[in-house]
């Protein structure tokens, strides 16, 4: 019998817990965590994917797993309703002999070597549901093959500064990998991976079955499959990426990733009709813009009903902001309400928050004291009481 | 399930044809992101209806493309789901309007095969947020051969209504008048009523084999006047907006600002869906001033905008001003432009610096794809 193949397949690792979300991923995996609008997180990985013409994706998740079940669907938002491939969310499973958690990323695709190899891959596109970027998968394929690597780790520049938070490589004048350190103290180059590989499926086969077998591994990509692969002197190559990349790991960088929406040089090419960025849709009218309200430098998503004071901010789906309300520097998730009088200033505001009247969050940084300044989160489905005060930096 | 749908999509009047040049009556944008057919289907759909039939005549290759796999409103099914009905091009193509039992003659097929007891028909162009259910318990309950809903006439307007009925305190009907003004306390039809399929298939059979085409004058006002037929009235008190000339097609634009009409046509526990077009939320620029105005997603707002509808993926350049306007999906305002009650169909570019008045009862009409 011929089986059908699939050249390249992807994994995506969606089990995170995204702990520095503190209350936005109380609930939720950081995948799902709402982004630019009407977006959650992994809807960029995933229309990539579509975009590069990998239809063929499955989704690894762990912590809290609900809501992106729920979310992933059949696929069909992403056109990953296919009859061979499409998208598949792939929880930890019981098995005959021993019953595990995913112990790591690595672990996390040895524990699914079924799933890929019913599709007999040549290769496999490892991607974590946590970043916010635009790429073409297709031509890191092509460069993947063209150097005849067996590793291929997509790498974008970075500071000095943020050098030492991420996994760092060093290369040769032809791209191959001579070097990795995560994290390190003293960073040998300003090349950092983004979290994006392509592997030649029996290479990697072959590693994460002996990564397995090695009792002393965190069985994880960057402290143990990567550095074994350099060891054994592998064929590693750094694809250069160049354009928008952002980690969406932190309150802050959640905040800033979100602002850069508003840059009207648009870095992200949000409007690139062929790229577009998928995400399930919820039937919900057009936006009602009423005359009492001043609407300046913002990004606002159908379904909202604004007569209040809307600057430099991002509101979602379903938001509504009264009359006097001053919203200002914040992103507003899903159905939040902002009730009269109430001023939001730089602050994330969680999923179906209800801000009572006269309310005060957060504060702009010119009007507040040194150090003490930093945006204000409230948690999803948050009541603030009329007449509250989230301090700057409060985390509610 | 109790009941089956059928749509009609087309209106069979030349007062909107500046739009229906070449979509039909049900493919019409309205509301910024919507086609009026969305809401008879989505009524369907959150009444618990798998299995419509929609009507189509002319030019409904934007309402296919509209309705792709039905997918958004859940009728990609296996059993029942959505079928567009075009017409028998032998037969009726060559003929004018030549009435609803014509066109239902096309949805014999449709109306055999399917197993409900019961058919609700809706006209695309009549825009509201209904649930058929009570209708059809209400149908049967009252033991008549068909019911009709209509809303009450509350006010004494010289608005010419399709069908105006006078009820009993049964609601039963006791007197049933055509293209006729209504009087207050009438009722006036909304083209939409619950009768049982096997009469309807054979009304359909009876009536078309003998060269009667018309539902409303040939079946039910006949049929009525002499006595062989009962009607139920259903009284419906929330708004509805009747899309049949190009001043109530703007007018039912601008209602969406009344927050009572908005708030009953979208409903959250009875959503209206809609083709589903993924684009990005509209950009709201540093200078725009937005006032008074329904807008969609996808659009760059730089310019002013005021009492107006502005669709999909529209943009509004710099110092532009569109006052009382619907702006439908991937129209651009050119800079400084000035326009008023004007109409822009899909794809048009308006130059920098137009000056383009209408008056709100005859509105300029910029078709689509036109550069003014």
């Amino acid at each position: 019998m011929i089986e059908r193949k699939k050249e390249c397949i992807s994994m995506l690792l969606a089990g995170g817990q995204g702990s520095r979300l503190y209350v936005l991923t109380e609930n939720t995996a950081k995948p799902a965590v709402p982004f630019g609008g009407k977006y959650r997180i992994i809807d960029f990985s995933l229309s990539n994917c579509v975009n590069s013409g990998i239809d063929t994706v499955g989704i690894l998740t762990q912590y809290q797993p609900l809501e992106l079940n729920d979310y992933i669907g059949n696929g069909q938002p992403w056109d990953l309703n296919r009859n061979f491939g499409g998208a598949h969310v792939l929880p930890p499973y019981t098995k005959t002999k021993n019953n595990q958690w995913y112990k790591g990323t690595a672990n996390a695709i040895y524990q699914n070597i079924p799933f890929i190899e019913r599709y007999q891959p040549e290769y496999v596109l490892i991607l974590s549901g946590d970043h916010i970027y635009k790429m073409d998968y297709n031509k890191m394929l092509q460069f993947h093959k063209d150097k005849g690597s067996e590793c291929t780790i997509a790498v974008i520049t970075v500071s000095p500064d943020d050098a030492t938070r991420m996994g760092i490589m060093s290369t040769d004048e032809n791209q191959a990998i001579v070097d990795f350190e995560e994290k390190p103290a003293h960073p040998k180059s300003n090349q950092a991976s983004m979290g994006v590989y392509i592997f030649t499926w029996a290479a990697l086969k072959k590693y994460l079955i002996a990564d397995e077998a090695d009792p002393k591994s965190e069985n994880d990509f960057g402290k143990n499959v990567i550095p074994a692969f350099l060891r054994d002197g592998r064929p590693m190559y750094a694809y250069p990426f160049e354009g928008y990349w952002k980690d969406v790991g932190t309150l802050d960088s959640l905040w800033d990733a979100n602002m850069d929406l508003l840059d009207p040089n648009d870095p992200l090419d949000m409007r690139d009709p062929h790229s577009k960025i998928y995400a399930r849709n919820y039937a919900s009218p057009s936006t009602l813009i009423s005359a009492s309200s001043k609407v300046s430098n913002s990004f606002i998503t159908e379904g909202c009903q604004i007569k209040g004071t809307i600057e430099n901010s991002v509101l979602y789906t379903g938001c509504v902001v009264e009359e006097g309300a001053v919203v200002s520097g914040t992103v507003l998730m899903p159905n939040t309400i902002v009730r009269k009088g109430s001023t939001v200033n730089y602050a994330i505001i969680g999923e179906q928050c209800v801000i009572e009247e006269n309310v005060t969050i957060g504060a702009r940084p010119e009007d507040s004291v040194g150090e003490n300044w930093g945006i204000s989160v409230v948690g999803h489905k948050k009541t603030i009481p009329s007449g509250t005060v989230i301090k700057p930096k409060e985390i509610v | 399930m109790k009941m089956c749908g059928i749509i009609f999509s087309e209106m069979y009047s030349d007062e909107l044809n500046a739009f229906t040049h070449d979509r039909n009556m049900a493919a019409i944008p309205y509301g910024g992101r919507y086609r009026l057919v969305d809401f008879a289907l989505s009524n369907m759909v959150n009444s618990g209806i798998t299995s419509v039939g929609v009507l189509a005549k002319q030019h409904y290759h934007s309402l296919m493309t509209h309705l792709g796999n039905t997918q958004e409103w859940d009728l990609n099914r296996k059993n029942g789901g959505l079928q567009i009905i075009p017409p028998y091009a032998s037969e009726s193509l060559n003929h004018a309007n030549r009435g609803k039992l014509d066109e239902l003659r096309n949805a014999l097929d449709f109306l055999r095969e399917d197993t409900s007891p019961y058919v609700v028909m809706a006209d695309a162009h009549v825009i509201c947020n209904m649930d058929y259910r009570p209708v059809l318990e209400s149908h049967m309950k009252s033991g008549c051969d068909i019911t009709v809903v209509g809303t009450p006439n509350t006010q004494n307007n010289d608005t010419t209504y399709k069908a105006v009925m006078q009820t009993d305190e049964n609601m039963r009907v006791t007197s049933y008048a055509l293209d006729h003004v209504p009087q207050p306390g009438d009722y006036c039809g909304m083209s939409t009523m619950v009768i049982d399929r096997q009469v309807l298939i054979d009304t359909v059979m009876e009536f078309t084999a003998r060269g009667i085409y018309f539902l409303e004058r040939d079946f039910i006002q006949s049929r009525f006047n002499s006595g062989e037929l009962s009607i139920n009235l259903y009284p419906f008190e929330e708004p509805v907006l009747r899309v049949n000339s190009i001043e109530s097609y703007f007018s039912s634009n601008m209602a969406l600002l009344d927050e009572n009409i908005s708030g009953s046509l979208f409903r959250p526990d009875r959503p209206i869906y809609t083709r589903v077009n993924d684009e990005v939320p509209s950009h709201y620029g540093m200078n725009c001033n937005i006032a008074d105005c329904i807008i969609a997603d996808g659009c760059i707002l730089d310019g002013n905008a005021e009492n107006s509808v502005i669709s999909r993926s529209v943009r509004i350049a710099k110092n532009a001003t569109v006052k009382n306007c619907i702006i439908m999906q991937g129209s651009v305002i050119g800079e400084g432009a000035l326009l008023e009650n004007v109409i822009v169909d899909k794809w048009a570019t308006i130059s920098a610096g137009s000056q383009l008045k209408g008056l709100a009862t005859a509105p300029v009409i910029i078709r689509k794809g036109v550069t003014v």
